[in-house]
């Protein structure tokens, strides 16, 4: 019965007991909600190889039968934890490489101490990735290394692979890695050179601290938190998105903290002088320029990121000396990009039948 | 089905992601004026200043009250830190040990690690 074009009068009362019994859920699960502490993340088998400092490097135990000749070795980005590629069996990144038959290592970052504020870009570039590529050759017993970086763990990679062109890197891929930071338009503004005193921040506060790391990212967005937490509310009473929430919230707030000297570079050299991509970057006075790499790399973009715009992350194809050369665009977000829906569907198998044929 | 057009929940969900979005994009202009990042450095600033200031009293402070202070409570940190960091090498070394003399003996630490033999199936025909 249509009484009034577009409205089905039959459905309502079905509706109005839908709704009610998703409010008594919502109740419901709104306690358990706050008694329970969510899904137990990075959980795939790994064991710790090397710590030092802020520097930790894990080795997952492989899964498969027969693995691929070449190891591969994740920088994760400063910022951030590296379990967003290890969340949860079934939407791990972590996982997937494993049962598709790789040898994966991870460079992951612990917060740097109040006394580790003097880490400079070089000991970062110049120490703890070469520190961790030399583990990975020991432990795997092969000399060529595939190194993947998300974010600022693909700006690492990248100086690192220019500043060693010769090896032992074999392949690179970089996750929404920026190389325009021009094009970073919000963080210029929030950076802008005549009102952001780097120096006085660095040597009031040592590191910098996650909060103030956070609120940037959040501040790109600022309504989305607000909003987000009205569509928990309207969702709490389905379990996989209450799932899905926490585990992704979990991980955008678990933020780390910048070492001072780090800091001060990457502002100095990359958000005010652009270096990268004006090709004048160097690390411990070695020239990092980036057309000295010629590995094949493939570089996966998102359409909608809103940390590293499309702009910001074109660059690096073109510029890049590798002949063997490719980037991906896909749907999504900053994160959706490398952990959601979509890169199980999408980045992840590209990723493999891209490094397979390369990993042998 | 129901129409979605007069779902009240719909036009609800609706609402919010409207709302965020023009949130966001009026935010994200406001944020993009100098003037902005001129405030936001400003008071920035002056937080950072004001906290190495407390910091600096709290240190003098604590030196009169013969308590360590931050930066000796750091360098004792930087030590243990040292400390830390030896016997993790220690550590590692032990782990390698350990684990050549299981392999040696045939034990559950020394399994084969799986051959490096996989070939990618476009090169085969076929997933391995």
């Amino acid at each position: 019965m249509n009484a009034t074009p577009g409205i089905d009068l039959a459905a309502i009362p079905e509706r109005i007991q839908s709704e009610v019994q998703r409010a008594i859920q919502r109740s419901i699960k709104g306690v358990e909600y706050l008694s329970s502490s969510g899904p137990s993340l990075g959980s795939t088998p790994k064991d710790i190889l090397h710590v030092r400092g802020t520097m930790n490097l894990y080795h997952y135990r492989p899964v498969a039968d027969e693995i691929y000749r070449i190891p591969i070795l994740i920088v994760m980005a400063t910022t951030n934890r590296g379990y967003i590629l290890d969340l949860v069996p079934g939407q791990s990144f972590i996982e997937f490489l494993l049962k598709r038959g790789y040898d994966v290592y991870m460079l992951d970052w612990a917060a740097p101490k109040p006394e580790e504020k003097s880490l400079r870009m070089e000991d970062y570039v110049l120490d703890f990735i070469p520190d961790c590529v030399r583990q990975v050759q020991r432990d795997s017993g092969e000399t060529d290394v595939t190194v993947i970086g998300y974010c600022f763990g693909g700006v690492l990679s990248l100086l690192y692979g220019s500043i060693f062109p010769d090896g032992p890197m074999k392949n690179l891929i970089c996750f929404t890695t920026p190389v325009d930071f021009r094009e970073m338009k919000l963080f210029q503004n929030f950076a802008d050179r005549r009102y952001f005193d780097v120096d006085h921040l660095i040597d009031s506060v040592g590191n910098v601290p996650p909060e103030m790391i956070l609120s940037s990212f959040e501040m790109l967005r600022p309504a989305s938190r607000a909003a987000s937490q009205v569509q928990l509310w309207e969702n709490i009473w389905n379990d996989e998105y209450v799932k899905s929430y926490r585990m992704f919230d979990r991980w955008a707030t678990d933020t780390l903290p910048l070492a001072g000297e780090y800091f001060r570079t990457i502002t100095r050299d990359l958000m005010w002088d652009n270096k990268l991509y004006n090709d004048e970057m160097s690390v411990g006075g070695r020239k990092a320029d980036i057309s000295k790499i010629k590995v094949p790399i493939l570089h996966a973009v998102a359409e909608h990121d809103h940390i590293v715009p499309y702009d910001a992350a074109k660059p690096l194809i073109p510029k890049i000396g590798s002949a063997d050369k490719q980037e991906v665009i896909l749907k999504g977000g900053h994160v959706s990009l490398v952990a959601g829906a979509n890169a199980i569907k999408r980045l992840w198998p590209k990723l493999d039948s891209w490094l397979g044929e390369r990993s042998i | 089905m129901a129409d979605k057009s007069n779902d009240p929940v719909a036009l609800w969900q609706n609402m919010v992601g409207e709302m965020e979005k023009g949130f966001n994009a009026f935010a994200n202009q406001a944020m993009a004026s100098p003037q902005f990042s001129k405030v936001v450095n400003q008071v920035g600033g002056a937080t950072a200043g004001a906290q190495k200031q407390l910091g600096d009293l709290m240190e003098k402070y604590l030196v009169s009250m013969n308590l360590p202070s931050r930066s000796q409570m750091v360098s004792m940190a930087e030590r243990l830190q040292s400390i830390e960091g030896q016997l993790n090498e220690i550590k590692a070394l032990l782990h390698q040990v350990h684990s050549n003399s299981i392999t040696s003996e045939g034990g559950h630490a020394g399994a084969p690690k799986p051959p490096r033999t996989k070939r990618p199936p476009s090169a085969d025909g076929e997933q391995k």
